[in-house]
């Protein structure tokens, strides 16, 4: 009998305790969203804005998600593509639900590989290479921000608006530059613009007042830009000390926002630019993020951490929806998912591409008034997703 | 043409002024400074304090050197001076180090963002130079660089304080026979580099964006220089500064896309001709 009551009461123990174990693994489970970002070297400031955004986007649903919650894990892939693997990676062996990132495209077409072996889901808020949601194509990763693509649409669609004629390019010489430029120049021709010269100097170049002084003589009526973080704020500060942008107009991708504008300064009145976001959009989502974010840091969200905020508010909301932690349920669900709470409007996932079709921001710098920053972005034009996206091949 | 060599002659004085500091601690000290490029950046972010502090463009010019050759002397008093009598991989290890330590630095103070150090309204525009339209702050930027060259030149060269620092450089030990501190000397003339790459830094700023990590786009074209004219030699590196700046801006001109190219050939080119570069000196002895 005792020996019976023995045995009664180690079974009891050991079903209580794995009962015991399992409710408190239920209490104790975290959703970890691993964070693949630059948060050191040129592109730090984008991480950085980036992490602000995402961040916000938890606070703001109460920190939880699926009832559990969030921890962020950051990690710098100081721009280069084989940390931004090794950080991910890492990330995934400690038990990261998702990634979110990263800045440079070829960041991010490395470790979305690595996360399709591993099937975990990405988000993507930033990197714009068409490849990402073309030849690329990963189940499970997501792009809710501009494609290179529709940018280049943008920039289009303004020049013609604009009556340019005759356009001047000056290109940054690498890989997705040059081919950005091939796409543009395409389409700039479809509008009947002539394309008068192009320069291609390096990545990184220090000075840029012999190309400035060369379009200043051209007859061109624009130049278009494409070149990024330093070596945009280098040509702008050099041509803008010749007063460029008052005889041609000057447009650009990611070429000036608020960010750009800090370094540029005075200098940055009447330069134009695509804008992946901006804090002027008036709907209610955008007012409450605005007026969060402003609270949370003191400034406005740039167009970095504004959509970083988006895209991260949107996936936890299908993750909810979900109601189930299997991530193949997330990204099937994601697939297929209206977003109509987007600081942004609407924001549409394309199951073809798991591109987000989207609206278009283009805007002028202009001299901002308190509270507003010293350069602030003007929208200028705004286009539908019907322009900016071709429909997906059946 | 004429704003192209005129654009030319800006790009080697900002070269000339980043190298000839360098040279400067490389020819009297006998160390390679790989902290120059970090110095330059301080000099930068030092400048654009002192204007949003003061609102004055000329007082940040001024102010950033002062800033900057202080904390100079303080590296070569805390971090070099024990280093001196040991091999050159442990100075060049230390002053990696000193990288590190300032970029990590002035993100704590200035953060990552961009910063901008505005012109000066009478050295914004252009004028019109033998029918060319040139940028004003390029012209001074020119001057700027002759002044200080030459100002160098004469310390150097035509003083007393220019005589101690090449006979200690020189005779170390018989120098300080005579009474003078070597030890101070070299302090002196890691401050006197420092504030050359800080003034570099802070006339850069306006045409330049303002960053963490800004110097890595200009400290290897200076090491270039450095290199083309000799190292330790100052009137090398200004003719080499030359050089350079021409080609690259007569290379932007007609073949923008080898520019880089063409640097490397200039330099193999003096290599293959002058191997210890166009002007060289030995470096300075220990002691």
């Amino acid at each position: 009998m005792r020996k019976g009551m023995r045995a009664a009461m180690a079974v009891s123990a050991i079903a209580l305790a794995t009962f015991g174990a399992t409710v408190a693994g239920a209490e104790d489970k975290e959703f970890k969203i691993g964070g693949v970002v630059a948060l050191s070297g040129a592109y730090g400031v984008i991480g950085e804005a980036m992490q602000k955004g995402a961040e916000l986007a938890v606070e703001m649903r109460g920190g939880t998600v699926l009832g559990a919650p969030v921890v962020f894990d950051w990690q710098d892939t100081e721009t280069k593509p084989q940390v931004a693997v090794q950080k991910a990676t890492k990330l995934m062996a400690g038990g990261a639900n998702m990634l979110f990132g990263a800045v440079s495209s070829g960041s991010t077409l490395a470790v979305m590989k690595v996360a399709e072996r591993k099937k975990v889901p990405m988000l993507v808020t930033l990197s714009a290479s068409d490849d990402i949601t073309g030849s690329q194509m990963s189940r499970y990763t997501f792009r809710t921000s501009n494609p290179v693509n529709m940018e280049n649409q943008m920039m289009a669609e303004f020049a013609s608006k604009e009556g340019l004629k005759k356009v001047y390019g000056v290109v940054a010489d690498y890989t997705v530059g040059r081919e950005m430029w091939d796409n543009l120049k395409a389409k700039l021709k479809d509008k009947n613009i002539e394309i008068i010269a192009e320069d291609f100097p390096p990545l990184g170049n220090k000075d840029y007042a012999i190309i400035v002084d060369k379009v200043a003589k051209s007859d061109a009526d624009g130049v278009a830009m494409i070149m990024t973080g330093g070596d945009a704020i280098t040509f702008l500060k050099q041509s803008g000390q010749v007063g460029l942008k008052d005889n041609k107009e000057v447009f650009g991708t990611m070429v000036m926002d608020e960010l750009m504008g800090k370094a540029v300064g005075d200098l940055s009145y009447g330069v134009n630019s695509t804008q992946r976001y901006h804090f002027s959009t008036e709907t209610d989502a955008n007012v409450a993020f605005v007026k969060a974010f402003r609270e949370k840091y003191g400034e406005y969200p740039n167009q970095f951490a504004g959509e970083a905020f988006d895209g991260m508010s949107w996936f936890l909301d299908v993750v909810d929806e979900t109601g189930s932690w299997d991530p193949e349920e997330w990204v099937t669900a994601f697939e297929s998912s209206t977003y109509d709470k987007s600081v942004e409007g609407t924001k549409v996932m394309r199951a073809c591409d798991h591109q987000a079709a989207q609206i278009g921001v283009f805007g002028k710098a202009i001299k901002g008034e308190a509270p507003y920053p010293d350069v602030t972005m003007d929208v200028t034009y705004t286009f539908g997703p019907e322009l900016l996206f071709a429909p997906c091949a059946d | 043409m004429v704003a192209t060599a005129l654009i030319g002659l800006s790009i080697a004085m900002l070269l000339f002024l980043l190298a000839a500091g360098l040279t400067l601690i490389f020819g009297m000290l006998g160390v390679i400074n790989f902290a120059h490029g970090a110095l330059y950046m301080i000099g930068a972010f030092a400048a654009f304090e002192a204007y949003r502090q003061t609102g004055s463009f000329w007082l940040a010019l001024v102010v950033a050197p002062l800033v900057v050759a202080v904390i100079g002397a303080l590296i070569e008093l805390i971090l070099l001076r024990p280093l001196y009598d040991r091999d050159h991989v442990e100075q060049l290890l230390m002053t990696f180090g000193a990288i590190l330590v300032i970029e990590e630095a002035v993100r704590m103070i200035w953060g990552l963002g961009y910063r901008d150090l505005p012109l000066p309204e009478s050295l914004s525009g252009s004028t019109a130079v033998l029918g060319d339209e040139v940028a004003i702050y390029r012209l001074f930027l020119l001057g700027a660089g002759v002044a200080v060259g030459a100002g160098l030149f004469l310390l150097i060269e035509r003083t007393r304080l220019g005589m101690v620092l090449r006979a200690a450089m020189s005779y170390p030990a018989m120098v300080r026979a005579l009474g003078i501190r070597v030890d101070v000397v070299r302090t002196l003339v890691f401050a006197l580099g420092a504030a050359l790459a800080a003034f570099a830094g802070a006339i850069a700023a306006p045409i330049v964006p303002v960053q963490v990590g800004m110097s890595f786009a200009i400290i290897v074209d200076c090491f270039v220089v450095v290199i083309l004219g000799g190292l330790g030699n100052i009137r090398g590196a200004i003719v080499a500064a030359v050089l350079l700046g021409l080609v690259q801006a007569f290379g932007q001109h007609y073949f923008p896309s080898w520019i880089e190219v063409a640097t490397y050939v200039v330099l193999i080119g003096v290599l293959l001709v002058r191997p210890q570069g166009l002007f060289s000196i030995a470096p300075a002895r220990k002691a």
